[in-house]
């Protein structure tokens, strides 16, 4: 059982680490769908500088800087440019992924590729990361409702016209929104070379990122939910890989597809109650004329 | 402000406008719909970034390129549709984007948000629940909030947008009160408005604006209500019966309560039958409804319970304010939403009945959102013309697209369509001319209950006036007529019968002459006559 927890608290970290930025850019109005993409990105560049300039913290420095850039260029593209959200989102999903496997490719090319050390255990047989996640989840919630920078990252995300007549910058604050938000994707998907596989492969985010958009409205886009109903996601997530290994009978793919059931289930009830940014992937334009 | 200046692709909204507020004084900025009044508010508030010209304050000249700059600069407005986050509570609003550390009393004390908030709201009888989420409040209130929020932040000159609308007799007189209390604790207020009446009552100046361009500016010692509605209007091209049609048009849709009787007069002399049925026999309902209701969710009902019977030629009036359920009567009395009860027009039962069979039978609706309910935007006006009787013109499921561009040329000219053609996208048409679209369409079915929501919102003075000829000409010709408005003046002027709307039930009863806006006014807050 106590293994249970253990693999549970793990596999919870990705999740919490690409919903919170999914909250984050959401809460000001940039909805990211980018988030399987940015998470391969973050797992190659992770995975590589690791490898090559010797340190998990500077590989994690940059697959944060990476995963930024991609969404500063979601952001400028959605703000200044005024270009579909979702359909930038999508390119950049395909950019992002496309990349990070190109990027192996160059690196590492057709060898066996050599194990990154792993993220050494900090205490109770946890690394770093997993508490950074948790510190930031709370952060997160004690600065949006606590803060007064807080209370105006949400006012754009809710009525960015309201925020704007009240001389507050929406761009500027879609902008860093947008970019932090995809930097935390990034870590996200960096944490998985370095706990579970050691190596990096096309394969390794294995849907995680669409859960997290999931996980994003699952939690009411509210970060104290989405700390809760991450540890949900992990459980089942475990709770697959613990059935594919032992066969308790039941088919693996069957427990494999238990995460995805639950999290429609889980919509078809949350959308009755989470409260979804108004704005929530829709541009703000000053001198639109919809109100005459 | 000078030489203000705004253009919208091609048109022109701002055209070398002048403008000045003096200090200590109430300026009521009056003008027709489309005059471009809020275009030049919103220059002076930095929403709108202008072609031409300068802004000053206290005689320094200042550039306004955000709100922020507004603001610095002591400006504060209050937008028609209220720019607030709903989830957020009145504080929470009201403090948005301000820097809380450095509030000063003015005593000279240090003050917190809390206590400055509470300060305000008594200084100017400003009363708001600090704590409240603003979603829940009443549109009153919201507009409290929308005012502590400019004062807060220091505004010296505060401009309202239309602050009247959707406020009951009773709380314009609140509101009116605190602007009175305001200029008089030394900032100028900015009135926006349509209505003379407003202008009259409250302002020290006024400017007139027409067309984009500024008109004239003059004391209220100097004027009379008469002269402003000719100074609105302007030169008719027309002649003289089109001039003086508009101009009873205009004090009607304008507020003008005096002249708007004398108009009432005229429009029941235009319609012999409905005069001939109060003096004879009464005339046997043509529309009948009995019990309609609408569920809504948690066991309150959206429509609860609406009984009517209306004679032809009857004009029903519905006041009441925005989000009692209006627009859920609306549909459900067009067919459009499902209902029980029931509802029968000329003894044919409708309800349960597809809405093709509600559009046989001669029900027409005029939605209140035009663009969204209306038209399809994408389309051009031939289509949209055709919408509706698509069936009955289909022969062996093809239409004849030849004959329905004749109508629409006749239809665009009967109507007075402002187009380059029949082809060209209805989104493309001013608001104005849009209305025009969908009345066009509306009379094609010889309509026999004909229902508008919001008619002539956001519309100019002339088609103003074409909606209300078109009303009082389809009355006249026997078709049954709901109107429901949250423009009070609107409904007392058009209706033989008047009611009002409040939480989804229709309360309250008045023949034509007989109704005091002030007891609509407690209707409408759910207060008993």
């Amino acid at each position: 059982m106590s293994e249970f927890l253990t693999l549970t608290i793990t596999a919870m970290v990705p999740f919490l680490f690409v919903a919170q930025g999914t909250m984050l850019s959401g809460r000001a109005g940039i909805f990211n769908v980018a988030q399987e993409g940015l998470m391969l990105l973050g797992a190659a560049v992770g995975y590589v500088v690791s490898l090559k300039a010797g340190g998990n913290v500077v590989g994690l420095v940059a697959a944060a800087l990476a995963g930024a850039l991609v969404g500063f260029i979601l952001s400028w593209a959605t703000t200044s440019l005024r270009l579909d959200q979702f359909v930038v989102g999508l390119a950049l999903f395909f950019l992002a992924g496309g990349t990070a496997s190109l990027l192996y490719r160059v690196v590492i090319g057709n060898d066996e590729p050599p194990r990154i050390a792993p993220l050494p255990d900090l205490v109770f047989g946890q690394d770093a990361l997993v508490f950074v996640a948790v510190a930031l989840s709370l952060f997160l919630w004690w600065w949006l409702y606590r803060t007064d920078a807080g209370m105006r990252l949400r006012s754009v995300g809710e009525n960015p016209k309201a925020a704007d007549s009240l001389g507050i910058n929406v761009t500027r604050t879609r902008l860093w929104a947008g970019t932090v938000g995809a930097a935390l994707m990034a870590v996200g998907g960096a944490y998985l070379p370095m706990v579970f596989s050691g190596v990096y492969a096309d394969g390794i985010v294995a849907g995680r990122g669409w859960l997290a958009i999931a996980l994003a409205f699952f939690g009411g886009w509210r970060p104290q939910f989405i700390l809760a109903g991450s540890a949900f996601f992990a459980a089942m997530e475990v709770l697959a890989q613990r059935a594919q290994v032992s066969g308790i009978g039941v088919p693996h793919q069957f427990v494999s597809m238990l995460p995805y059931v639950a999290t429609l289930v889980v919509m078809v009830f949350a959308f009755r109650w989470a409260l979804v940014p108004q704005f929530l992937g829709k541009n703000y334009d000053r001198e639109s004329r919809i109100v005459g | 402000m000078s030489g203000i200046r705004k253009t919208f692709g091609p048109v022109v909204a701002l055209d070398g406008v002048d403008f000045t507020v003096a200090n200590r004084e109430i300026h009521g900025l009056l003008g027709g719909n489309g005059a471009g009044k809020t275009t030049l508010m919103n220059v002076l508030y930095g929403l709108y970034a202008p072609d031409a010209g300068t802004v000053e304050v206290d005689g320094s000249p200042v550039t306004i390129t955000s709100p922020k700059d507004a603001i610095t600069a002591g400006i504060g407005m209050v937008h028609q549709n209220f720019l607030q986050v709903d989830v957020f509570t009145v504080t929470e609003n009201i403090v948005l984007g301000t820097d809380s550390t450095k509030l000063v009393a003015p005593d000279g004390s240090t003050q917190t948000p809390a206590q400055r908030i509470a300060e305000l709201s008594s200084r100017f009888g400003l009363t708001v629940d600090p704590g409240a989420r603003v979603a829940d409040l009443p549109v009153g209130v919201r507009q409290r909030v929308e005012i502590l929020k400019a004062l807060y932040r220091g505004a010296k000159v505060l401009v309202l947008d239309e602050p009247t609308t959707n406020l009951t007799p009773q709380e314009v007189d609140d509101l009116f009160s605190s602007m009175r209390a305001i200029v008089d604790d030394g900032m100028s207020v900015v009135l926006i408005t349509h209505k003379i009446r407003e202008t009259m009552e409250v302002c020290d100046r006024m400017t007139v604006m027409r067309d984009g361009r500024w008109i004239a500016t003059v004391d209220k010692a100097d004027t009379t209500a008469d002269d402003l509605a000719a100074t609105m209007i302007g030169e008719i091209a027309g002649g003289d019966a089109e001039a003086a049609a508009l101009a009873q048009t205009a004090q009607v849709s304008l507020g003008e309560e005096e002249l708007g009787e004398a108009s009432l007069d005229t429009s029941s002399e235009a319609e012999p039958e409905g005069a001939a049925a109060d003096t004879v026999t009464p005339t046997p309902a043509r529309v009948t409804v009995r019990g309609l209701t609408v569920a809504g969710k948690g066991g309150k009902p959206l429509v609860d319970d609406v009984t009517l019977s209306l004679r032809p030629g009857e004009i029903l009036g519905i006041a009441g304010v925005a989000g009692n359920g209006q627009g859920e009567l609306a549909e459900a009395l067009t067919g459009t939403r499902s209902a029980t009860g029931s509802l029968s027009v000329d003894g044919a039962e409708l309800v349960g009945r597809p809405t093709a069979a509600w559009l046989g039978s001669g029900v027409v609706y005029v939605p209140e959102d035009r663009q969204r309910d209306g038209i399809l935007p994408g389309a051009g006006i031939t289509e949209n013309l055709v919408l509706g009787s698509h069936r009955t013109r289909a022969k062996a499921g093809m239409i004849n697209w030849r004959a329905a561009r004749t109508e629409a040329v006749a239809a665009i000219k009967e109507f007075s369509v402002k187009t380059p053609s029949a082809a060209t996208p209805c989104g493309q048409l001013s608001g104005g001319n849009i209305q025009r679209v969908i009345l066009a369409r509306a009379f094609a079915h010889n309509p026999k209950l004909l229902l508008l929501h919001n008619p002539t919102r956001g519309l100019d003075l002339r088609s103003t006036q074409f909606v209300y000829d078109r009303v009082r000409r389809a009355a006249s010709q026997g078709c049954v007529v709901i109107v429901i408005s949250e423009d009070l003046d609107e409904v007392l002027a058009l209706s033989d019968r008047v009611t009002v709307a409040y939480s989804g039930r229709l309360v309250g009863e008045f023949a034509r002459g007989e109704a005091n806006p002030y007891d609509l006014g407690r209707l409408m807050t759910g207060v008993g006559a």
